[in-house]
């Protein structure tokens, strides 16, 4: 009895920040309606976002206030965990309403693109050329959002003392100030600061205020969105595209490695495994690409080289922009790409895939592995890693999680792939299209359609969802819920 | 003098018989039951058991009539406080302190303790210059490590040999303090011409070291 | 300094009494740092704590260095060393000029001696000492014992 009652309050607690996400959702869903200064013409649409916003806000404010613990309670990650999951999954249901009402998406197609929106992949099946600027705006809002995190921007913005359970659930846990709040703050600061540096040079580079201001969102979340169809390959410009290769490889940098260097710790900062990866792994592709693929497709040797290295800058960091079509891509572009799509960015950032440091990880074990080989057999051997400016030794405790992490998404890929490719895709196709929604991707070789089979959407719908919240977060907070509840139930 | 020793292991002990031997008066103070009773067997000391940071066992071993203390546990925080308490409670004249991390001499220095010194740093800094130049012994770093004096054995192949000390371009602030041939010291002239098999003691600074041994010696390395 | 600030405050030694105040001052809103030479004692912060752990040896110059004791406002010596605690109290004083600086001493006899070096002490056995005997005064009844 006594444990219901703990119990009781530990959930009332959750439900109750879970209530204030809700409503930071809600006010979010008002902002699109920003546009309508620019745009009058398309009030008629405002209901499409006023009555969704207006339901959660509602719900979020009477969680809130009904359940509000008397002294502020700190979370555990595993509380922290229910409460992304909780916030998660209502937020992306009430976001797609728009898009039912105004666009006339039917509920996959509408799930779909909310969940693209705020797991930051990018895939679409709207026809943006028929789109009212206001859900332009949201989609934008949404991968700006759910790039930080929902749970880290409220955080950062309101609530006291309830510890850094939050953040490490939502994937932000890297430490970059002694106190949560700080480390919270900072990160949205710098977030922030990308954000505006961005529409400043995307507005330089000859944007429309409107479209900096969207594209420059969708590449700081490295989400990916974009107001054309064509993506950035619609201005065709070396400029706008050199700034957005500069803003993806921002957003996917882990927020610590890129606090280190705006402190000018260059030191710390070539240490770090990741800008090891990025700085290994993208010049060898970029060259494969170029060499190989892009000089048989593109006219000139200036377009391939851009090619090359934006398509390849742009799967890695998982952003998803995209300067041409693939349909002419020989296999090994399309295998080069998919690859980096897996692997992913960095820890702690807004990127997707399986994350550059446990690449990083696994690859220095095998070296660690084949240089004890050569040690004295007695030899106490301490591997250690950079993490920001301090050694993090390495246990084998971190390598089986790592390994375990690697096992599970390769499982979900494997049969993820096999269901697209069940409704008749290619292989490659599929390989492709799956890799680019489990890593929140967005680049896509054509699966992803408004007419594309419900089950292949749902399908990327699990992989972008399970990808953004990295499985664990969603089995264990799932697996506590059920027990919690039938602890209380019995 | 009365000497009043805080620590132990076999340093303490062979400092202790030292001390014996030339006849001060010393007063051993340690923790450890066993290790007390082995020290005060086999030495002609006062052995206190405790902990020699508390005042009132430093009182029990005659602080208040010391004329040094030293402070050689292996535990810098501990050497400091009984140093401390040895400077302000008991007016000790003289105080040293025995410090580990080699950092901290320079710590124990500003927080009012002057002679701190760091055997790690004398230890570190023999290796370094040792290596190389086996016929050399570098006798200690002086003037809190700002000049060192090293004592060398000429060589046949020395290029230093044969010639008057006064054509010899030493780097500045280096010097040949003294000459020892065939066990006979000798005040280094102008005009002294140095020996194959003439040890020779030079002091010199840490920044020339190098370079006033290679000239010494003739090693290029 | 006044209640309400935040402040960046390190505390050596994650023992009993060090954690309690890392939870605390870390749930309170404060920047904290705790420096342990025992990796394992840092188990005993909690949920809240959301500051820096440091594992190293605080009689270190090199680990206060790291902890950047040069920007501390507070430094809280909780080890179970008087030593210790001392001689960090005095660095953190003296060579990282911290305006406040409080430190344990479970000696008595040191407390005094080291008050002169503008270290707030704490006498955990003083103060239990003078409780204890308040009780036992209170007890026999008999008035004019007070304060």
């Amino acid at each position: 009895m006594r444990f219901n009652i703990n119990l009781g309050q530990r959930y009332q607690a959750i439900l109750s920040y879970a209530g204030l996400i809700y409503l930071l959702g809600g006010l979010l869903m008002i902002a699109p309606l920003l546009t309508l200064m620019a745009w009058p013409g398309e009030w008629v649409h405002s209901t499409g976002f006023l009555l969704p916003a207006i339901v959660i806000s509602g719900i979020g404010i009477m969680m809130w206030r009904f359940f509000r613990p008397h002294t502020p309670v700190a979370l555990t990650v595993q509380e922290g965990g229910v409460i992304v999951l909780l916030s998660w999954v209502v937020v992306c249901l009430f976001s797609a309403w728009p898009f039912m009402a105004i666009l006339g998406l039917n509920f996959t197609q509408a799930v779909f693109e909310s969940v693209s929106g705020w797991t930051t992949t990018g895939l679409s099946v709207v026809d943006v050329t028929m789109a009212p600027h206001a859900i332009l705006l949201w989609r934008s809002i949404t991968q700006l959002v759910g790039g930080a995190g929902l749970a880290v921007v409220m955080l950062a913005t309101i609530v006291g003392p309830i510890g850094p359970g939050l953040p490490i659930a939502e994937g932000k846990s890297d430490q970059l100030a002694p106190h949560v709040r700080k480390s919270v703050k900072l990160i949205v600061g710098i977030y922030t600061g990308y954000a505006v540096v961005g529409i400043m040079a995307y507005r330089l580079a000859g944007m429309t205020l409107f479209d900096a201001i969207n594209h420059s969102f969708a590449a700081i979340s490295t989400g990916g969105f974009s107001t054309y169809p064509e993506n950035i390959g619609h201005w065709d410009s070396a400029v706008i595209e050199a700034i957005s290769i500069v803003l993806m490889i921002l957003g996917n940098m882990n927020f610590l490695t890129a606090y280190l260097l705006l402190r000018g710790k260059f030191k710390s900062f070539y240490r770090n495994g990741e800008v090891r990866v990025m700085a290994t792994l993208l010049p060898v592709c970029v060259l494969i690409l170029i060499l190989l693929v892009c000089r048989g497709i593109y006219p000139t040797l200036g377009k391939s080289i851009r090619a090359a290295i934006f398509e390849a800058v742009s799967a890695l960091t998982t952003t998803g922009f995209t300067s041409t079509v693939y349909g002419n891509w020989i296999s090994l572009g399309i295998f080069v790409l998919t690859v980096l799509m897996l692997v992913g960015g960095g820890t702690c950032s807004t990127a997707g895939g399986i994350k550059q440091y446990r690449i990083y990880l696994l690859f220095k074990s095998l070296l660690w592995e084949l240089k004890r080989l050569f040690l004295p057999r007695t030899a106490v051997i301490e591997n250690y890693a950079w993490q920001g400016e301090l050694k993090n030794f390495i246990s084998s405790e971190q390598v089986r999680q790592v390994a375990t992490f690697l096992f599970l998404y390769l499982s979900l890929y494997v049969v993820g792939s096999g269901i697209i490719a069940a409704h008749g895709y290619k292989l490659e196709e599929s390989l492709f299209e799956f890799a680019s929604s489990q890593s929140t991707v967005g680049l896509s070789i054509g699966v992803t359609l408004a007419s594309s089979p419900p089950l292949v959407l749902w399908t990327e719908i699990l992989g972008m969802f399970l990808g953004r919240l990295e499985f664990l977060v969603v089995f264990v907070s799932l697996g506590k819920i059920v027990r919690d509840s039938l602890a209380m139930v019995r | 003098m009365d000497i009043l020793i805080v620590g132990g292991g076999k340093t303490v002990y062979f400092l202790c018989r030292t001390f014996l031997s030339k006849g001060h008066k010393v007063t051993l103070i340690n923790r450890d039951l066993d290790e007390c009773t082995w020290l005060a067997r086999r030495l002609k000391a006062i052995v206190v058991y405790g902990d020699g940071s508390d005042p009132q066992i430093l009182e029990e071993a005659g602080a208040y009539t010391a004329n040094a203390v030293l402070a050689v546990t292996p535990n810098d925080q501990d050497n400091l406080v009984i140093c401390q308490l040895a400077n302000l409670r008991f007016r000790v004249p003289r105080t040293l302190a025995l410090v580990n991390d080699p950092d901290n001499e320079e710590v124990f220095k500003q927080l009012g303790i002057t002679a701190a010194f760091s055997t790690t740093r004398v230890l570190a800094s023999l290796i370094e210059q040792r290596a190389g130049f086996e016929d050399i012994t570098n006798l200690i770093p002086a003037a809190e490590g700002k000049v060192n004096i090293t004592e060398i054995e000429l060589k046949e192949t020395s290029p230093i040999i044969g010639k008057p000390l006064r054509d010899i371009a030493l780097p500045e602030n280096s010097l040949v303090a003294s000459i020892l041939r065939n066990g006979q010291p000798i005040v280094p002239r102008g005009a002294t011409v140095l020996q194959a098999g003439d040890r020779i003691i030079v002091t010199t600074l840490p920044e020339n070291h190098g370079q006033v041994l290679r000239m010494i010696t003739g090693d290029t390395e | 300094m006044s209640p309400g600030q935040r402040l960046y405050i390190i505390i050596v030694g994650c023992g009993r009494l060090g954690s309690y105040l890392a939870n605390r001052l870390s749930r309170d809103g404060h920047s904290v740092v705790v420096i342990d030479i025992d990796e394992s004692a840092f188990d005993a912060l909690s949920a809240e704590y959301s500051g820096f752990r440091v594992e190293g040896d605080a009689t270190e110059f090199a680990v206060l260095e790291q902890a950047k004791t040069d920007e501390a406002d507070l430094v809280i010596a909780t080890t179970r060393e008087d030593n210790i605690n001392l001689m960090v109290a005095q660095i953190a004083k003296k060579l990282f000029h911290v305006p406040r600086v409080m430190a344990r001493v479970f000696e008595p006899k040191r407390e005094e001696i080291y008050r002169d070096f503008g270290i707030e002490a704490v006498c955990p056995t003083s103060i239990s000492g003078d409780i204890f005997l308040r009780w036992i005064e209170g007890s026999s009844a008999m008035d004019g014992k007070g304060s």
